[in-house]
């Protein structure tokens, strides 16, 4: 099932990209080619120490729609800009996109060869007499697939953000895994097993009565409902450790190591403080109103991952896979 | 109500960790156990559980991370929205539950957004930020958790973590609209 997940999610991501670079392409989504005429205002003059000139350039929002279709601005274009002439070819005009900017300009400056800033190259500069205006035609540089290019650059990016992750995990692991021993060598871990038995044996009915699984599921759920992330996870790599050694067949998940996923992906937390610190930043009256909301949203997860597990794991084609090598 | 169950879950919260580092310490103290030896000895295990996650989040991560950037993930909210609109769930919300199993950044994301467009405490905020504490990261879950004991054949891990998150997102919806609608 994994398999097919995975690869779905890189061949649609793949097919999608590709598909919407071919139609931008078709439809010049982002004008290629298409010379813009633009009133470029002087702020600062070209001299001997400054060899370009600095300013604004202005577009009205029906000029800009001319060119990029209905829609593209809401209002006037007036965006910094830095024009320099070179004496072998045309002059360069460079844009600086801002928050302000039209969307599809930002969009465009997000895949620029310089993030933030575009450039087009001027065909034609006319000043005016008194040199504080200038008439400007330009060619913006191209933009091209768009897409496939963000593709390739998330691809990479997340290949190395999972080695962070997981880098940035040794030191918590070796904390908790640390605590941990302690606590299995001083008998304590037992103790806490024994006292929630009648809970655990429940949930984890091929899990014997006292192993130390069963201490490290329980730390693992209290610190996820208690919001402790940096203590749950060691405590549940740890209890898929110990849940590891009564696998008979390693490599193939067990019944328990199902259930207890499906109790983290349920995601069981009292207090969801990320949302509640989102809320808040954003100006809520009452951030914590959400609380109730998700711990019922949470809990019918959960549930319904506990008896999904209980289900399918009679289903032939799963209990198969798990007794393969076992006759 | 909300208040004070608010505030006494977040005293626990805080007081959790500095106990449970007393209380385990001191009592392999109590019971002649050599804490620092044992403690270095149960650490070492730390890196070498760390370091083998990391093929199964590259390829877990890299996965998620084309689909993402494919904008792959707006089609899919198009073409499901009309479905996903009968069981009253809003369509701007419908990225937000698709997200959610697949990135806690990406979803993070998607919940912020929404809250600048429609408010927080619009029908959507509150749906979006519901919707984000009711499930977990699911598919980083599984390999996080597979990942660390070289477990390959996840079985009916995936279809019980994708059950898992419908009803969550499902209950979120009905939940929601029954109290804010």
């Amino acid at each position: 099932m994994l398999n097919y997940i995975w690869i779905s999610l890189i061949a649609l991501g793949i097919f999608v990209a590709a598909g919407s670079d071919i139609a931008d392409e078709a439809g010049n989504r982002y004008r290629n080619g298409v010379p813009l005429d633009v009133r470029f205002e002087v702020s600062k003059s070209l001299s001997g120490l400054r060899p370009s000139w600095e300013g604004r350039i202005h577009l009205t929002a029906p000029e800009f729609n001319a060119l990029y279709g209905q829609g593209a601005a809401d209002s006037a274009v007036n965006e910094p800009a830095v024009v320099t002439p070179d004496p072998s070819g045309p002059a360069t005009v460079a844009i600086t996109i801002g928050e302000a900017s039209p969307a599809r300009w930002k969009e465009m400056a997000a895949h620029a060869a310089e993030k933030g800033r575009l450039t087009a190259s001027a065909a034609q500069v006319k000043f005016s007499a008194d040199g504080h205006t200038a008439s400007i035609r330009m060619v913006m540089e191209s933009v091209r697939f768009v897409k496939l290019r963000a593709v390739t650059a998330a691809a990479l990016e997340y290949a190395s953000t999972a080695v962070t992750i997981s880098i940035g995990l040794i030191g918590v692991m070796a904390l908790w895994l640390g605590v941990m021993k302690v606590a299995e060598e001083a008998g304590l871990l037992r103790i806490i097993t024994r006292l929630l038995a009648p809970l655990t044996r429940r949930l984890f009915p091929d899990v014997p009565a006292d192993h130390p699984a069963l201490a490290a599921i329980v730390m693992n759920i209290a610190a996820n409902m208690l919001g402790l992330n940096n203590a749950a996870t060691p405590m549940g790599l740890k209890a898929m450790e110990e849940l590891n050694r009564l696998n008979p067949r390693i490599g193939t998940a067990t019944n328990a190591m199902v259930t207890f996923l499906a109790i983290n992906t349920g995601g069981l937390v009292l207090i969801p403080a990320t949302a509640i610190a989102v809320r808040a930043a954003a100006g809520s009256a009452n951030p914590g109103i959400i609380i109730g909301t998700s711990i019922i949203g949470s809990g019918c997860a959960t549930v319904a991952g506990i008896a999904a597990s209980r289900i399918l794991q009679r289903l032939s084609r799963y209990r198969r896979d798990a007794e393969a090598d076992n006759g | 109500m909300a208040e004070v169950f608010r505030s006494l879950v977040n005293v626990i919260a805080v007081f959790a960790i500095p106990l449970m580092f007393v209380v385990f310490l001191g009592w392999g103290i109590l019971k002649k156990v050599k804490v620092y030896e044992v403690f270095v000895e149960g650490a070492k295990e730390g890196f070498t559980t760390a370091v083998r996650i990391i093929p199964y989040l590259v390829a877990m991560l890299v996965a998620i991370g084309i689909f993402r950037a494919s904008g792959a993930l707006e089609l899919l909210t198009t073409l499901l929205a009309p479905v996903t609109a009968l069981v009253g769930m809003p369509p701007e919300t419908l990225a937000m539950a698709l997200m959610r199993p697949l990135s806690g950044s990406g979803s993070l994301g998607v919940m912020t957004e929404l809250m600048k467009t429609h408010g927080p405490d619009s029908l959507i905020g509150i749906m979006a930020s519901t919707m984000y504490g009711s499930s977990e990261t699911t598919f980083y879950v599984l390999a996080v958790y597979f990942g660390s004991v070289g477990i390959r054949d996840t079985r009916h891990a995936v279809p019980v973590g994708v059950i898992a998150d419908i009803a969550g997102m499902l209950a979120a919806v009905w939940v929601v609209n029954l109290l804010f609608r």
